[in-house]
């Protein structure tokens, strides 16, 4: 019953009560399917195969696979890829017009206090001459 | 007197004893029942079960499974149902 050619009705995911064809078979349990299903690897737990057959060879292409179906009138829909948007055009960033230098000012040089302090401290202690 | 939204069916009545040794009305709302297959009646898998308000403003994709009769078949019941369909496409 699994060969290359046997027409099943997907039973299980998101493409499950949909046309598909054995297109290889890849051991006891896994087969590759195409037709109204995506093309891909399936468990043979989740087909039904039919009596119907297809004259395909293994691994014969999706558009072979769209002729063999169109015979046994399945019309096979393939979905429409989006074509990708243009990009938008990337905002540049505002480069800021040159800083003008600041002028460094000069800093003023510190008198030394230290001297005026002692000076301070030396007058105030200075004894009164009477 | 009960209030307005308190008559809804939608709030159970329990009596409550107080301390005081009186018997008090509390209103608690009912659970939300889980979706249920409709041939089987075990409980569906990856739905939510909100109110339908809550359900209103799910996703697409969040109230129902992707497969066909998802959302009202269980995965088992829906893959009986289309093997009778190939099955009956043969006869």
């Amino acid at each position: 019953m699994i060969e290359v050619g046997r027409v099943c009705i997907k039973l299980a995911g998101r493409d499950a009560k949909l046309y598909c064809v054995i297109t290889e078979v890849l051991d006891k349990t896994y087969v590759m399917i195409d037709g109204q299903t995506r093309r891909r690897k399936c468990n043979m737990a989740h087909l039904e195969p039919l009596s119907k057959t297809l004259n395909i060879k293994a691994k014969a292409s999706h558009e072979d696979v769209k002729v063999a179906f169109k015979e046994m009138n399945v019309e096979i829909v393939d979905s429409v890829k989006k074509e990708k948007k243009s990009e938008k055009p990337k905002q540049k960033r505002k480069v800021p017009a040159v800083k003008k230098e600041k002028k460094e000012k000069a800093k003023p040089v510190k008198k030394e206090k230290v001297a005026k302090k002692v000076k301070a401290k030396i007058t105030k202690k200075a004894p009164k001459k009477e | 007197m009960v209030s307005g939204k308190h008559k809804s069916s939608r709030f159970k009545k329990i009596y409550v004893r107080t301390p005081g040794a009186k018997t008090v009305v509390h209103y608690r709302q009912r659970k939300v029942e889980q979706p249920k297959c409709a041939k089987c009646k075990c409980t569906l898998k990856g739905i939510p079960s909100l109110t339908s308000v809550q359900f209103k403003n799910l996703a697409k994709s969040k109230k129902k499974n992707e497969r066909p009769y998802g959302g009202n078949l269980c995965s088992k019941c829906s893959r009986a149902t289309i093997k009778e369909y190939a099955r009956g496409l043969e006869q």
